[in-house]
């Protein structure tokens, strides 16, 4: 007799995500405040075809790109630290992103770079910085306890981002402040093709890099010192995973803002019904997360039209009840 | 009347030492190719620092390890792996995969990143090992389902997977019960009988040393106090050197048995 939850259908699973993000993909672009129809699309009606191809298409699609580089990204961190409540947020990934968008900000520089405005290389930066910064400090310490050195390395990295960025916006004028204050809510209202195209290839290559990877994060599983031993080079395996994640939030947060929370709930929910192997649960939290974070936003669209919700706002809302969930309900008895 | 045996693992000045604290070293000794040598010593003696250092887990900071004559330092973790497999003490508490899944990941430094699923050859290494352990019955639970022995049964299967000439286990018995501890004892006297691996096992259990052990590496303070037969180091004066409490030796003969004494008079 099994007592354990039902087991895990990978491959079911999978198809029914895949299912679920190819609908949301299509549908999402046609409810807004104006309502299309597919058939107009479909058949070249002017106005719709614009809404769809030119409006709403990629705003969703960075949605889809967005949910899948988050959830990927926490699946990883969650692989990496072993630890449920890991996330990019935790490692002062997303602080720093953030940071570096509000000295942007502050600096109020009007230049663009790659087509994209300095905001975004700028967040890009601070994400890597924030990164290379908890390495760096982790790495000062010995190995015996890296993991939870990089952990605290983190929560300090994270919160003295956040510590500068209020001072920054105590230093602003009350226009400059708002800016930062709406871009920290993470949003996708004013997106085009090409933000898109820029975070597309860290997104796949993340994942891509991630699921080569996918034997190393089975192994670390069964604990540390057991996948050392089994010959998994702890070292590089944690820097390979820290380097492709933070490209990839970096990246995300330069052109959608900090969305956060999406990482942390998307492979928890999805490690039940997928299993715990990498190969089917990273492809998982693409389909799902992007198909979350479609859905999210097409709330944040709808529910107070006319007016816009940020979306990082709807899924911080959702977030914290999440949590305490995780907390109070899901211990595992 | 038999030849020398070949040395398989040789030890040379082994020291090991954090925060300007010596915990270990220096040693010195060999493991011969097929025999089973059997780490004993109290708490603290540096027995689970030596079997790090024997699987490379930890770089000494002083001497060296070869392997069949290479050196640890010219041989990367994957390399190390195909030939020193290792049973760690500390286990997880929770584990998401079956008996199969678990036991394939000792596949690990035979597999390739771009290899998205096992080959025949890794899944006849998981049947062998399933077998050889004796727990094939097993292959499709849970492994959060099984008892405490039946686990520690699955993780030495995963490291026989491996398929390394060496197996180094610490302290295979310990939390476990009587019933699961002469399993456990059976399991490794049968192993070490049809597997023809090199093991090295640290124990507290001198009863379980004697049983399995060719030779007993005797370590206290950091330092190896003697090596022999389980007849040469199960001695009463030795005993009491090394763990400073008094043992009974119940039954002599090459395999002897002791007794602690916990009330000595």
């Amino acid at each position: 007799m099994s007592s354990g939850p039902a087991r895990p259908h990978p491959r079911l699973a999978l198809a029914l995500l895949l299912l679920l993000a190819l609908a949301a993909l299509v549908a999402a672009p046609l409810v807004g405040t104006q309502r299309i129809s597919l058939a107009d699309v479909l058949h070249g009606e002017p106005t719709a075809a614009a809404i769809f191809w030119q409006l709403r298409l990629p705003r969703v699609l960075l949605a889809l790109l967005a949910g899948a580089g988050l959830a990927v990204s926490g699946l990883g961190f969650q692989t990496l630290f072993r630890n449920d409540l890991a996330e990019p947020y935790t490692l002062g990934v997303a602080s720093g992103a953030a940071l570096g968008a509000v000295i942007a900000l502050r600096l109020d520089v009007a230049e663009s770079l790659l087509g994209l405005p300095l905001i975004a290389p700028a967040s890009f930066a601070g994400a890597l910085g924030a990164t290379a910064l908890v390495v760096g400090l982790a790495l000062r310490r010995g190995q015996r306890s890296a993991t939870s050195t990089l952990l605290l390395a983190g929560i300090a990295v994270s919160l003295s981002c956040s510590a500068i960025i209020l001072f920054l916006q105590f230093l602003s004028d009350s226009t400059q402040t708002f800016r930062m204050v709406r871009w920290m809510m993470g949003g996708l209202a004013v997106v085009g093709y090409g933000e898109v195209l820029w975070a597309a290839p860290w997104v796949v290559g993340g994942t891509l890099l991630l699921l080569l990877l996918r034997w190393d994060l089975n192994l670390l599983l069964t604990g540390e010192e057991m996948a050392a031993s089994r010959g998994v080079d702890l070292v590089r395996l944690r820097l390979k995973v820290l380097l492709v994640t933070s490209l990839m939030i970096g990246a995300l947060v330069a052109v959608a803002g900090p969305i956060g929370f999406v990482g942390l709930m998307v492979p928890h929910i999805l490690r039940r019904w997928v299993g715990y192997d990498h190969l089917y649960l990273a492809p998982a939290c693409v389909l799902g997360g992007g198909a979350f974070l479609v859905l999210c936003d097409l709330a944040a669209r709808t529910l107070m039209a006319p007016a816009e919700l940020p979306v990082g706002v709807l899924t911080a809302l959702l977030g914290g009840p999440f949590f305490l969930w995780l907390l109070v309900w899901r211990r595992r008895g | 009347m038999t030849e020398r045996p070949e040395i398989l693992l040789t030890v040379r000045g082994l020291a090991w030492e954090t925060g300007g604290r010596r915990i270990l070293g220096p040693v010195d000794f060999a493991v011969r190719r097929g025999e089973c040598l059997a780490v004993v010593g109290p708490n603290g003696a540096g027995k689970t620092t030596l079997l790090r250092l024997l699987t490379g887990l930890l770089r000494p900071t002083a001497g060296e390890i070869s392997y069949q004559g290479q050196g640890f330092a010219a041989l990367s973790r994957r390399e190390l792996a195909r030939r020193i497999a290792y049973v760690p003490q500390i286990r997880p508490d929770h584990l998401p995969m079956t008996v199969e899944e678990v036991v394939l990941l000792g596949r690990y430094p035979h597999l390739s990143a771009f290899q998205m699923a096992p080959r025949s050859e890794d899944f006849a290494a998981v049947a062998e090992a399933l077998r050889l352990v004796g727990i094939a019955e097993l292959r499709d639970r849970p492994v959060d389902e099984l008892s405490g022995g039946e686990r520690q049964a699955v993780f030495i299967a995963a490291a026989l997977a491996q398929e390394s000439e060496l197996l180094i286990l610490d302290e295979p018995t310990i939390h476990l019960d009587a019933r699961h501890q002469s399993d456990l004892a059976a399991l490794l006297l049968r192993l070490k009988a049809e597997s023809g691996r090199t093991v090295v096992l640290a124990t507290h259990d001198l009863n379980l040393a004697s049983l399995l052990g060719d030779r007993l590496l005797a370590v206290a303070g950091g330092t190896v106090l003697a090596v022999g037969t389980p007849a040469e180091i199960l001695q009463a004066a030795l005993l009491e050197q090394l763990f400073r409490a008094r043992f009974e030796i119940v039954r002599g003969g090459e395999r002897p048995v002791t007794m602690l004494e916990l009330a000595p008079p």
